[in-house]
């Protein structure tokens, strides 16, 4: 045998362990002659033979194919994600059903736009012909609220002003009457009856508003926030009622008289002063900082105007932008760390009009050149190359939708929807499962590798040295074996709760304690094989020839026993998975935010949220399912594949 | 036979003593002060009562009291173990523990253990013995038509469903499960044990209970469907290809004669240990599916338990169910050489 020449090193080693592997007894006379392999008769070593078998079941194949493309997605997936991250939330975007229409506008609406808002998860628009229309995530979480059921009344009267919130929506007709439909729980848009207790928390509809309606002429502004709206007059004056829980600062506005201009972040109403020169809030210096880029340092917002005068105010979330009467922008508010930052105009361009949706900036030039900037994580910026013509600017929360003269959209960008839907937190379940399926694919394999280590080595040794020691290590892998595995794996994920570790730790612990809790099946089974092994010919020839003890167990047994140690590697990581999915699903593994395909079901455990939230489960779970029963159907045809009697008996 | 159980049984116990030095030492890792926390409790009642500058003082004697009481006075680790299992001395001369029959003192209910435990306990052993009855009764039968009818359409069907039967994880069959019955046909609730506030008696009871059971009874039977049929054909299968079988039909016996009389009795063999293992299995209570179903048995107690950090019912459940699964490995060896005489239990 050449075994002396080219053992040098493991990596020789297994070399040669898979050539003969793979090509059995073949292995050497490949090596030596390979023309006069034409002669020699076809020779079939055992596992070309398994292969065969393996490929003849078209059931395998497809568990096969369905498995590897399954481990693509959840390896090279999330490469294509770089803007997810773990512990993303977005709070007006939570529980949103699979829907891929955030951003189609009907058909009659897109040549004909006077309007279009929206502040959540649909938006609403409105026609020159007075007509409103709603599309996107309508339906309003478990509140059996449908956005999409526009209102008779709305339908039959000539609209002349539309605006979304979070759950609500608002129109005027031409007559000034003011429509509301939507969630009304939390006073949205209630109107105090007469003998009826007012609610602390609620800033009702002024009684003279929903009965008779306003000066439709001298309106200047209809805007509506998380679950509050706003009606601004042109004299200043304006009527503003809602959820006071949703904005603190609705009473000092009620008593603060006039405005210039306002609108609505997601905890503050700001509005502008009559002298244009400050924002108000209610509450002292909240923002009289500003700053002329994304990320810069801020200046008082006094000695920036230093003269000039704010033009209007439009406000996201969580910053506002400033746009001041001789066209320069500032912002005032705190950003997060990746944003877009906002273009560098040339000297004789100037914004005419900036849109705000929830992260994001749009700003349309007096040249006719549009800029996104601000949050793009959910693609709001990525403004399309094509927008000739276009003259005005609509936002909804994610979206920008640019409309030329003839009030026709000639483009729109940001968020189309979500494939499988939002979770509680409002992060994306697709991306979430793409990046947890990495995770509990890991987990699994990683905790497979350790537990099929001990479980190789600890059998190999019992096997082929017998005696006490295996008499020893097999009490011992009795002992591993009576430990009721979930309970344990469960105490002792909660013990790590209790000591202060870092998630990665946590999680690489879990990892070992999978895998030291799995190992005595398979040093059993390696047993077992090498008890066998041990009396055939070829180990009584190496003993004869002087083979050390250790090398015939590892370098002669071992590989004639890989065969069924690969079967059971794959059910093995099967199980793993499953283990580690029941684990987080109980909350004992791996912690919110990062997702596995078991903690991303954690919140299906009531019959309200599996039923009304359905998607928050159905997409994992199938997923989950899918892999697991995939891996068992290649696995099980494995081993028939390797089982000579199942050959003989088909 | 005697000889070996005896020798069973000794080496058990030492498995067992092992396994509970272990869960100690794991249970140990706890940052949790039982005496310390019982001396705070009694010093803020005492507050009032007592002068200030004696406070100090009077909770140094009494953290030192009640840590003498717990056996916890010590920090030797193996002495507290002694201790808990009873073989030890407290301060005080006297015995208390595990083998005096203190189990331990549930903090969460303020209750004795083995108080907290009795109640899941019978819930769990109901629900598990109809899970069993169902379960063998349809797998037994089931796994013997698909070996005796082995690749025909009837086979494949079966074969297709246990697979998604043993690879689906109980979670999700639950959440399938409920969504399908209780939101979508609205057959069974979706969870608790009784009617609230019904107070039937007698027959009547029982219905509304096994009403409240059903759903988590079915989930578990259809979880544990596909690995049991799956092991019946394959024993059967073996069996019918054993030559006694084909003597048997050479013979002119009557097919329904050769399955049920011959061949089953031989595939019986490897069943019997599993459906002994299954009887053993009925006291311990399935951790995912009681706590979906809110059905308060040992395994929603265990997590309950674990969530609220109240370790001595964690610590002596676990005990128990070692002790089960020992136990569990031994009536399976003495009970298949019973069945199989061809096994030798004393070798």
């Amino acid at each position: 045998m050449s075994e002396k020449k080219n053992s040098s090193g493991f990596g020789a080693t297994l070399k040669r362990w898979f050539l003969r592997l793979w090509k059995g007894g073949n292995a050497l006379n490949d090596e030596l002659n390979q023309k006069d392999n034409m002669n020699v008769e076809d020779i079939v070593s055992p596992m070309q033979q398994v292969l065969r078998n393996f490929f003849d079941r078209k059931m395998a194949v497809i568990a096969l194919v369905v498995l590897i493309a399954m481990f693509l997605a959840v390896f090279i997936g999330p490469l294509f994600m770089p803007k997810y991250y773990d512990a993303y939330t977005e709070v007006t975007q939570k529980s949103i059903e699979p829907n891929m229409s955030m951003m189609s506008v009907p058909k009659e609406l897109e040549n004909d736009v006077k309007m279009i808002d929206s502040y959540g998860s649909f938006s609403v628009g409105l026609s020159n012909a007075g007509k409103v229309y709603v599309w996107g995530s309508t339906k309003i979480g478990t509140t059996g609220v449908d956005m999409a059921n526009i209102p008779e009344d709305v339908l039959n009267s000539n609209i002349v002003m539309v605006a979304a919130g979070i759950d609500h929506a608002i129109a005027i007709d031409d007559q000034g009457k003011i429509h509301a439909w939507g969630n009304n729980r939390l006073g949205q848009f209630s109107v105090l009856k007469e003998g009826e207790t007012p609610n602390p928390n609620i800033a009702y509809m002024p009684q003279e508003l929903a009965e008779n309606g306003v000066d439709v002429n001298n309106v200047k502004k209809l805007t509506c926030g998380y679950q509050c709206s706003a009606i601004l007059m042109n004299d200043g004056s304006f009527y503003l009622w809602g959820n006071k829980l949703a904005y603190a600062n609705i009473d000092l506005f009620l008593n603060a008289g006039t405005m210039y201009d306002m609108d609505f972040t997601l905890n503050y109403i700001v509005g502008i002063n009559g002298k244009c020169t400050s924002i108000f809030t209610g509450s002292r210096g909240l923002y009289d900082a500003v700053r002329t880029q994304v990320g810069s340092k801020a200046v008082k917002l006094k000695d920036y105007l230093d003269g000039r005068k704010i033009e209007s105010i439009t406000a996201a979330n969580n910053t506002m932008c400033l746009l001041l009467d001789d066209g320069s922008v500032c912002f005032a508010g705190d950003f997060a760390g990746n944003m877009t930052p906002v273009p560098t105009l040339p000297a004789d361009e100037d914004f005419v009009q900036i849109v705000a949706g929830s992260y994001h900036y749009s700003g349309l030039t007096n040249k006719g050149n549009i800029y996104s900037w601000g949050g793009n994580t959910l693609d709001q910026t990525e403004v399309p190359k094509n927008y000739e013509g276009a003259t005005k600017l609509y936002s909804g929360a994610f979206q920008t939708y640019a409309v030329n003269d003839n009030d026709e959209i000639v483009a729109k960008w940001g968020l189309k929807g979500y494939i499988f839907g939002t979770d509680t937190a409002g992060a994306n379940i697709f991306q979430r499962i793409i990046n947890g399926g990495k995770m509990t694919m890991t987990i699994g394999a990683v905790a497979v590798i350790i537990s099929s280590v001990i479980g190789i080595i600890i059998g190999c040794i019992s096997g082929y040295f017998g005696g006490k020691v295996d008499i020893l290590l097999m009490r011992v892998a009795e002992i591993f074996n009576a430990i009721p595995f979930l309970p344990f794996a469960m105490i002792l994920s909660a013990v790590m709760g209790r000591m202060t570790l870092s998630e990665d730790m946590r999680i690489f612990i879990i990892m070992c304690i999978l895998g030291v809790l799995t190992w005595p099946g398979l040093a059993r089974l390696v047993r077992g094989q090498v008890l066998v092994a041990r009396e055939s010919e070829y180990v009584t020839a190496a003993k004869a020839l002087g083979v050390k003890e250790y090398a015939i167990a590892f370098k002669h047994i071992l590989p004639n026993v890989m065969s069924v140690i690969l079967v059971n590697l794959v059910l093995n990581f099967g199980t793993c998975m499953l283990t580690e999915s029941s684990l987080s699903y109980l909350g004992f593994g791996v912690a919110y935010p990062r997702p596995t395909w078991g903690n991303m079901l954690n919140g299906a455990n009531n019959e309200t949220i599996i039923n009304a939230y359905w998607w928050q489960w159905f997409f994992t779970a199938t997923f989950l399912a899918i892999t697991c029963i995939c891996i068992n159907i290649v696995g099980d045809n494995l081993r028939d594949a390797m089982d000579p009697k199942s050959n003989s008996s088909r | 036979m005697g000889k070996y159980v005896i020798k069973r049984i000794a080496y058990m116990l030492v498995v067992l003593v092992i396994l509970s030095v272990i869960m100690y030492l794991i249970y140990g890792l706890v940052p949790s002060n039982r005496a310390y926390t019982d001396a705070t409790n009694e010093i803020k009642a005492l507050k009032s009562v007592i002068p200030k500058d004696q406070i100090d003082k009077k909770f140094d004697e009494l953290y030192l009291q009640y840590q003498r009481r717990y056996g916890t006075d010590t920090d030797n680790k193996l002495i507290r173990y002694l201790r808990w299992v009873g073989v030890y001395p407290l301060y005080d001369g006297s015995y208390n523990g595990l083998l005096q029959g203190n189990f331990g003192y549930s903090y969460d209910a303020q209750k004795p253990v083995v108080e907290v435990v009795k109640d899941p306990m019978i819930n769990t052993i109901k629900i598990n013995i109809w899970a069993t009855i169902l379960g063998l009764g349809i797998t037994i039968p089931l796994g013997i038509i698909c070996a005796v009818k082995r690749g025909n359409k009837f086979d494949n069907t079966v074969q297709v469903l246990t697979i998604l039967g043993y690879s689906l994880p109980t979670f999700v069959i639950s959440i399938l499960f409920i969504w399908l019955f209780c939101s979508k046909l609205g057959w069974f609730p979706p969870s608790g044990m009784k009617t609230p506030g019904s107070s039937y008696v007698g027959m009547k009871k029982f219905l509304d209970e096994l009403y409240y059971m059903a759903l988590p009874l079915i989930v578990m039977t259809f979880s544990s469907l596909g690995g049991m049929t799956r092991y019946v054909r394959a024993s059967m299968i073996d069996a019918l290809s054993m030559d006694c079988i084909r003597t048997a039909r050479a013979k002119g016996l009557r097919e329904k004669t050769v399955i049920y009389s011959h061949a089953f009795r031989n595939a019986l063999i490897p069943i019997v240990s599993l459906v002994v293992g299954w009887f053993l299995g009925i006291f311990g209570g399935s951790l995912v599916i009681e706590s979906m179903f809110a059905y308060n048995g040992m395994g929603k107690l265990m997590i309950q338990s674990l969530r609220t950090a109240d370790y001595d019912v964690v610590l002596l459940m676990q005990m128990f169910y070692v002790a089960i699964s020992l136990l569990g490995n031994l009536i399976i060896d003495i009970v298949y050489g019973m069945v199989d005489p061809r096994v030798r239990v004393n070798n």
